[in-house]
């Protein structure tokens, strides 16, 4: 047993590495289909914009980069893709400059998808910097932040943006966030002081920081990851790259877990051994 | 439109993808210089886009546009932004200091309040819930583990922040009870660390993932089988600089 562990510990760590890429291709090239179970943070989020009335104004801002993008992008697109069913006024914009095209691009392609006009039904506003300094500006006064939108056409008397002077009259708000500029950014400088209700959406790194936040009602929902996303996109019943991927998601975390437990079994088999390979 | 009719320029940007992608996850193999030259791209393409998305957001639309219809209120930012330039200049660099005092000064101001009220406030408020609750039947204790406004939660809770703050506090020793309490609040800790840990590596996967859907939808004829290609030129590449390493006699 004991030269089997001590073989094994000093195993080619590349050989890990491929294990792992075959537990990740194997489900995206033939998908086995596990059931995905809603949690009650994913269903507040959906629940709440189901329940908007048609013409309310929803804001999504895209914290995130294209380093986030396979995480965040299907939270993007599963939330847009209801806000647009419910005829909601969406409004994006992003904190995060290196994704603002990425931003523009999900917001264009979905509003493409389900007939919605620039201008008309939706608004990219793009990035502007600031970061808390802009959330500030924009709950004083929108059109000062954002004199043009992302594709430089003036917002002062654009349709989507009627009756909407600041941040007070948006009536949900969602940050997709990868790090410190997002839900939390806004929560403190937006929501704590302009009272509009807020629910977030995160990489799976930040989740759990941001749990806190949720017990004490000052977010009202959180999608954490790309299981979030895969929940979000089985409550809208449209299934997309989020579902695709939790059959992956599954696998790889099985094949860690073995890792784990076998690497645990190897150590106490050569715990005491003065030989064992570091 | 059909997958044969793709753009060009998306046909461009799918080889590039797939390429920068590869030559990224050779580094699993080991550090070469196909990763290398991924790697500065990446930081170059990365900047190179940031400076040209501020010049034309700040400089021409927040400032240059705004100035051309007569509104001087974006030259306060410029001269303080300016202002920190002087750093360069030491016979002037004392300007720079007013810019960071009304910075800091100005970040303070509004942060702090805003801080402890969304921080301190709020999650102390939160920590300090009713263990009892009043209900038709008179007040009961919560023992449902899911909801997390129970009663059994509130104690779970109370105990974490009160053993965690107690780990934390080192002006009197931990011995007898205070050793027990200092104990429980690295159990509450591990549990918080395995927690982060485990979305950590669900974080990761989600990656890894998001690269190969792309990887595979680029594999397709209407992209020009670039992954296929792509990690051909990437394998033989490697091969060849390795012998090439091998040949000079020794690792690079």
């Amino acid at each position: 047993m004991k030269d089997f562990a001590r073989r094994m510990v000093a195993i080619d760590r590349r050989l890990i590495f491929l294990l792992i890429a075959g537990a990740t291709l194997l489900p995206l090239l033939n998908p086995f289909g596990l059931p995905i179970k809603v949690s009650p943070e994913v269903q507040a989020v959906y629940e709440y914009i189901e329940d908007l009335p048609e013409g309310s104004v929803f804001l999504l801002s895209f914290d995130f980069d294209p380093s986030s993008k396979p995480e965040l992008e299907p939270q993007a697109v599963a939330l847009l893709r209801h806000a647009f069913r419910k005829n909601l006024r969406v409004i994006g914009m992003t904190h995060w400059i290196t994704g603002t095209s990425l931003a523009d691009g999900v917001v264009a392609t979905v509003a493409a998808e389900m007939g919605k006009e620039r201008g008309k039904d939706y608004v990219f506003l793009g990035w502007a910097p600031g970061g808390y300094a802009l959330i500030i500006s924009m709950g004083q006064d929108l059109y000062k932040a954002f004199p043009s939108d992302y594709s430089k056409t003036p917002t002062r008397g654009m349709p989507v943006l009627e009756g909407v002077r600041t941040l007070r009259d948006v009536n949900y708000m969602i940050s997709l966030a990868a790090g410190g500029a997002g839900i939390e950014m806004w929560y403190v400088f937006g929501k704590d002081k302009y009272r509009f209700e807020m629910g977030g959406g995160s990489t799976g790194v930040i989740a759990p920081g941001l749990y806190p936040f949720l017990r004490s009602g000052q977010i009202n929902g959180l999608i954490g990851g790309l299981q979030g996303a895969a929940e979000y996109e089985t409550l809208i019943g449209r299934k997309g790259m989020a579902v695709a991927g939790m059959d992956a998601q599954s696998a790889t975390h099985f094949v860690i877990i073995i890792l784990v437990v076998l690497c645990n079994v190897f150590y106490f088999a050569l715990r005491g051994d003065k030989g064992r390979p570091r | 439109m059909s997958e044969a009719m793709l753009p060009t320029e998306v046909v461009l940007g799918a080889w590039v993808a797939t390429g920068l992608t590869l030559f990224i996850y050779s580094f699993l193999y080991k550090d070469n210089p196909l990763f290398k030259l991924g790697e500065h791209l990446y930081v170059g393409v990365s900047i190179g886009y940031s400076v040209v998305l501020v010049w034309y957001t700040v400089f021409k639309r927040l400032v240059w546009e705004e100035l051309n219809r007569g509104n001087y209120e974006p030259l306060v930012g410029v001269v303080i932004g300016v202002l920190i330039l002087t750093q360069f200049f030491p016979k002037v660099s004392w300007l720079s200091r007013i810019a960071f005092a009304f910075i800091v000064g100005f970040g303070s101001g509004v942060s702090i309040p805003r801080a402890v009220s969304s921080y301190i406030l709020k999650q102390i408020e939160d920590t300090v819930n009713p263990l009892l609750t009043m209900g038709a039947d008179g007040l009961s204790l919560g023992l449902d583990l899911a909801s997390p406004q129970s009663g059994v939660n509130t104690i779970i809770l109370l105990v974490g922040v009160v053993s965690v703050l107690f780990y934390f506090f080192f002006s009197v020793e931990h011995t007898g009870p205070g050793m027990v309490t200092a104990r429980t609040g690295i159990y509450f800790l591990m549990i918080a660390f395995g927690a982060a840990f485990g979305y950590t590596v669900m974080s990761r996967m989600s990656l890894l993932i998001g690269r190969f859907r792309d990887l595979i939808t680029f594999s397709g004829a209407a992209y020009g089988y670039a992954t296929l290609v792509l990690l051909l030129i990437t394998v033989l590449s490697l091969a060849g600089w390795e012998l090439a390493v091998r040949l000079k006699g020794g690792e690079e």
